[in-house]
């Protein structure tokens, strides 16, 4: 394992901001935080770059315990890096900037400047290595810290929020970039979101933090499935119904067992009255309803729990009530294989 | 107004004759006005570092008191040193009294809590992801201070300039230590305070010229320097 944490608790004041029981990284992995603002993504990702110490608990990094004292801290660091929300640049140039890390590593010249442009290349900003970071926008700001973090080539990339104040477009390529990083350098990268779609396009793994404790909602919608062949197509059988399924891994082949996840989010939910819950509608029964940051969680059982998030207007434009019978609709694009 | 006009007049051929007497009095200034920078700096940097950088208990209290310390009648200060280095006093047998040395000694302890307190306010200044960003590089813990003192330089330059500024236009120290002999221990300010007393006015307005350019040209300078080093930083 590259980190173990155990009973990790932080405190800021009196108010408990992170408290983890058990949580484990592998290492060459990509994992998403996601959870509200305040949840506690940015003091988890602290704790991770070692830039912060728990009030009380392990850290375990590469199965030895993390050790608080300034020379074993440099070290550490010295392997992961992180990349803040809001990130600050030295004043100087792109290239200074850059180089400081790979300067206080005592990175020969040479390898500095191979290292600085290639970085530079990766995030689309070659033409600004010797700009000023003075007038630089929020998204080049975000892409030169991203450089910065690149060209050390840590063995762990921390994100905290890499797309946020972010285009779509630099969105898509920040994204790309950290893909690449893991799949071509290995690097593990673990990074906050507040989007699913982001961490499901990107993480192995992705964990959901609320009120600094992990919540085990996400894991709740994972069920087990079968793949099997219907009308020439695979389809998936979860429960005894036949649902379609993205596959971005390639996992699916014939008559193969594995788990699938469904995303809260893309769960389409209708109420059917008294009449009849008609096919490629599952039945179900609404056990629960939550309100949850501005979102209402509805427990429905379709034979599993299933949980599912609507908006606050989605609700009040359908208010559903517990022990009313639905129809649950699935999709290809909420269902997602799992490894 | 005569006099006024009269004595600027006078000062500023006085000043273009190259004065021996002016430019002897002016070199013991800045004399005596470096090396208490100097020594200073030496200590009020690095503690002023540490106590921005620092959680301790009592850390209040220091502040307050160096704010207090701020205050300091340079009179008290010259009273306090005299106490200590007369020939009555524990320093009496290194025999400081009335040498540049003693200035500088009585300028240090007026011009420590100033830099103290502006140093720690130029490094509180600066933003707290700083030290984490230089940190999250590989940076060690005294490298990550290199960076913070980097990013604060214009807050410590002026607090060193304020320091200097502060020295070469008191007068109390430099008259209660230094004794104002002439080519010793004679400052611009103690000059021009016997010169007035003489009723002589010439000199003092020319030695107000002098001090008066080099406040001017320490600014011009600290302007360049901000405009050069900005985008120099790393």
């Amino acid at each position: 394992m590259l980190y173990e944490l155990n009973n990790v608790v932080r405190l800021f004041g009196s108010r408990t901001v992170l408290e983890i029981d058990s949580l484990s990284f592998k290492a060459r992995k990509i994992y998403a935080l996601i959870g509200p603002n305040g949840a506690g993504k940015t003091t988890l990702l602290n704790q991770l770059a070692f830039l912060d110490q728990p009030n009380s608990g392990e850290i375990r990094f590469r199965s030895a315990p993390v050790s608080y004292d300034h020379s074993s801290l440099t070290g550490l660091r010295r392997q992961v890096v992180l990349v803040d929300q809001s990130p600050i640049l030295f004043s100087g140039s792109v290239w200074k900037n850059i180089e400081f890390g790979l300067k206080v590593r005592k990175i020969p010249k040479k390898e500095r400047a191979r290292r600085i442009k290639h970085a530079l290349e990766r995030v689309t900003m070659s033409d600004f290595a010797h700009q000023d970071v003075y007038g630089l926008s929020g998204g080049e700001v975000k892409r030169v810290a991203l450089a910065r973090a690149l060209a050390l080539e840590p063995e762990v990339l921390l994100c905290d929020e890499p797309t946020a104040n972010v285009d779509r477009e630099h969105q898509e390529i920040i994204l790309k970039i950290l893909s690449h990083a893991n799949s071509v350098r290995h690097t593990t990268i673990i990074f906050s979101t507040h989007y699913l779609s982001q961490s499901r396009q990107l993480a192995h793994r992705t964990l959901l933090l609320q009120n600094g404790r992990l919540s085990k909602n996400l894991e709740e919608n994972i069920f087990q499935a079968r793949i099997i062949r219907r009308d020439e197509r695979l389809k998936c059988l979860v429960n005894g119904h036949l649902i379609p399924f993205s596959d971005p891994d390639g996992l699916a082949s014939d008559n193969r067992q594995l788990r699938v996840h469904v995303d809260p989010q893309k769960v389409k939910l209708k109420a059917f009255g008294q009449k009849p819950v008609l096919s490629p509608w599952i039945p179900g029964k609404i056990t629960s309803l939550s309100k949850e940051n501005g979102n209402i969680r509805i427990m429905v059982d379709v034979g599993l729990k299933l949980q599912i998030l609507l908006s606050e207007d989605e609700f009040i434009a359908h208010p559903y009530q517990v022990l009313q019978q639905v129809g649950v609709g699935l999709d290809g694009l909420g269902v997602t294989l799992l490894p | 107004m005569d006099l006024l006009v009269d004595s600027l007049k006078s000062a500023l051929l006085l000043l273009l004759s190259f004065d021996p007497e002016l430019y002897e009095i002016v070199g013991v200034s800045l004399n005596v006005s470096f090396f208490s920078t100097l020594f200073a700096a030496l200590f009020g940097l690095p503690a002023g570092f540490f106590i921005a950088f620092n959680s301790f208990r009592g850390k209040r209290l220091v502040m307050t008191c160096l704010n207090t310390l701020l205050a300091l009648p340079t009179v008290v200060i010259g009273l306090v040193v005299y106490s200590l280095i007369s020939r009555r006093g524990i320093f009496g047998p290194l025999e400081l009294l009335y040498t540049q040395k003693a200035i500088i000694i009585g300028q240090i302890i007026l011009i420590v809590p100033l830099i103290t307190t502006l140093t720690i306010a130029a490094i509180s200044r600066i933003d707290q992801r700083y030290r984490n960003t230089a940190l999250t590089l590989g940076a060690t813990y005294y490298q990550m201070g290199w960076v913070v003192f980097l990013e604060a330089r214009f807050g410590i330059m002026a607090a060193l300039i304020a320091a200097f500024g502060r020295v070469i236009a008191e007068v109390g120290i430099s008259m209660m230590l230094g004794g104002n002999a002439k080519g010793f221990t004679r400052t611009m300010t103690t000059a021009m305070a016997l010169e007035y007393d003489k009723g002589e006015f010439v000199l003092a307005v020319a030695l107000g010229m002098v001090l008066m350019t080099f406040a001017f040209v320490i600014n011009m300078v600290f302007h360049f320097l901000q405009g050069r080093l900005k985008s120099d930083a790393l």
